[in-house]
């Protein structure tokens, strides 16, 4: 990458001499090309941002909109601030224990897989992981609803039943309906998605770290484990890091995995900021636009600081933005 | 001798450890698999079904109400993997062009849009504006642009070596050409690796289109299969079949396509990812 700016910088700077008109007809053919990027990002990104400013209106599937100043926000922290509130100490939650441990357990995996010596094993394994990534949310959530479901086809209710656990077919948990059950079986079907494809990146980092490393530590006399630990495990550290970071940015995006497996029984401990907006546009009798759009712009805005926040850690860690 | 020993026990828990991971993520696919072609509904994890039949798949195949969503899920796969690929080649090829006037105006043009949004509300209305809502081209619109593909894309033009975009330019070959002739045919693994990502991503998309749509006609696939499982919404059948191997048998009929075509393209979704993300 640095070999190829210095070439065309070097060459910039003589075609800098002419003048700009000259410059522009020159490359008129680039403009043309990005002509379409440039219609859709207008339309799919731009336009929608100039509607945040129904965030100030009351804004009703009937009628006109109407200026209200700060009322929907007034509402948001006033009169709704309990949901409110709720949705977003969840998404920071959710988010946060799922970047964590689907990571932790892609780590765990990747140093696993590092010390495979039989390559086909390992093969076999990495297609296998990666498999569930491939699913859509869609089909994750409806396997394990029946996986989990009370029903006398559920599996588990159905083992707990084979092992005495539960007493009776009407003492069946229903388990995505229970507040205590929700998060950790939403995070561990986060984990058994998303581990395999977490790998990739961290075996990417490991095939590239200088075999002398272990080599050295063999005149050592380090053990298998030792160099997993004093080895293998630093060369990560960077790695992880980059993945932490660049993920921060994302944390309030969380979306799908909750919609498709919430229920109205767990909203204290599964509702986001974009199902509660959803809910509160699309499942109502007569929607406040303005209202979900206010709700919108706050998480918008957070979300903005996070991307700075996560771009400057990133600078700082490792000499370069995430943007 | 000692130390032999101790590598050979390693070994053998890594095996250990292989295998139980393996296990964890076959058994659920597993049984859902078995599920669908058992007669009869049961909880127990089997290893192959006790009452076998096809007639979950038959009733699938049989369901004229899940035709429309398929085909609906097949042409907007395909529209937005093209339109997409179409967009990010060409704009992440405009943004490599260092010496054009405006480059970094485009490049945070786009950027911005990482940074802020306008919401999924705001974006609904756009949308109803213009006439995208309950119309399932949305899955083609919304999905088609996607600036971190684009940068992607970028990235991997960047690795293909500035003298040869020269060497087009003396020839006098127009930016169209060196586009068509020098940078798509050096970028067939790249085009593959992130057209599969569209792919996968129109294909599996579930909640744009319960956001989107509620016209039976222009819903997906994933949406049908869904609300068949989880809103009881079941196809009626001529067959004795329980109701929990049709919705096994959904499940499998939901995944299978990419099930099928996932083992010759894994190394390109692998690729994918680390032209992104290890880029030192």
């Amino acid at each position: 990458m640095s070999k190829k700016n210095v070439a065309l910088t070097s060459s910039g700077a003589e075609i800098r001499k002419k003048p700009l008109s000259l410059r522009i007809w020159n490359n008129r053919g680039y403009y043309v090309m990005f002509l379409p990027v440039l219609i859709f990002v207008l339309i799919l990104y731009y336009w929608p941002m100039l509607g945040v400013r129904y965030a100030f209106y009351e804004y009703k599937p009937v009628g006109t909109p109407t200026f209200v100043g700060l009322a929907n926000f007034e509402k948001m922290f006033g009169t709704n601030v309990k949901a409110f509130m709720t949705a977003f100490t969840n998404t920071l939650e959710l988010s946060i224990v799922r970047l964590l441990l689907t990571n932790l357990s892609a780590i765990i995996v990747s140093l696993f897989l590092n010390e495979m010596g039989n390559l086909f094993a390992k093969k076999t394994l990495q297609t296998i992981i990666y498999l569930p990534h491939f699913m859509s949310w869609a089909v994750v959530a409806s396997i394990f609803s029946l996986f989990l479901s009370p029903s006398s086809t559920g599996l588990v209710n159905g083992m707990l039943r084979e092992w005495g656990i539960l007493g009776d077919a009407d003492k069946n948990i229903y388990f995505l309906a229970n507040s205590d059950w929700w998060r950790p079986i939403f995070q561990g079907i986060n984990i058994w998605k998303e581990t395999g494809w977490g790998t990739i990146v961290f075996l990417a980092t490991l095939s590239g770290v200088n075999p002398e490393l272990y080599e050295a530590a063999d005149i050592d006399g380090a053990t298998r484990m030792q160099k997993m630990f004093y080895v293998t495990l630093p060369a990560l550290g960077s790695t992880i890091i980059t993945v932490l970071i660049l993920n921060l940015a994302k944390v309030l995006n969380m979306f799908e995995p909750v919609f498709v497996l919430y229920n109205n029984a767990v909203y204290d401990v599964a509702d986001v900021i974009s199902t509660y907006t959803y809910r509160q546009t699309f499942a109502i009798a007569l929607p406040n636009y303005g209202y979900t759009t206010a709700v919108g712009l706050f998480r918008s805005l957070v979300g903005c600081v996070l991307v700075l926040l996560s771009n400057w850690l990133s600078k700082k860690v490792r000499g370069r933005g995430i943007i | 001798m000692g130390r032999k020993k101790k590598i050979h026990l390693f070994d053998v828990v890594n095996y250990i450890v292989f295998i139980l991971i393996g296990l964890i993520i076959i058994i659920p696919m597993w049984k859902v698999l078995v599920d669908s072609f058992n007669k009869v509904g049961v909880y127990q994890f089997q290893l192959f079904p006790s009452h076998p039949t096809i007639d979950g798949y038959k009733t699938i195949i049989e369901t004229e109400a899940l035709y429309r969503p398929f085909l609906n899920s097949i042409i907007t796969t395909i529209l937005g993997t093209l339109l997409g690929l179409v967009l990010c080649t060409l704009g992440g090829y405009v943004l490599v062009q260092f010496d054009m006037p405006g480059r970094n105006a485009f490049a945070y043009f786009l950027l911005f849009t990482m940074i802020f949004s306008g919401g999924m509300i705001p974006e609904y209305l756009v949308m109803r504006k213009i006439g995208l809502v309950n119309n399932m081209w949305i899955l083609v619109i919304k999905h088609g642009m996607n600036v971190y593909n684009l940068v992607l894309m970028r990235n991997f033009f960047e690795g293909i070596p500035g003298s040869l975009y020269e060497a087009a330019k003396i020839d006098g070959c127009s930016p169209m050409g060196i586009f068509f002739r020098i940078v798509l045919p050096l970028s067939k693994a790249a085009l593959a690796s992130i057209g599969l990502m569209f792919a996968v991503t129109v294909w599996n998309d579930y909640t744009t289109v319960k956001i989107y749509i509620t016209d039976p006609d222009q819903v997906n696939f994933q949406y049908k299969l869904r609300n068949m499982i989880m809103d009881g919404d079941t196809p009626t059948t001529s067959y004795q079949v329980s109701q929990n191997t049709l919705f096994n048998a959904g499940i499998i009929a939901a995944i299978l396509p990419f099930m099928m075509l996932y083992p010759f393209l894994q190394k390109y979704f692998v690729k994918g990812v680390n032209i992104g993300a290890v880029k030192e």
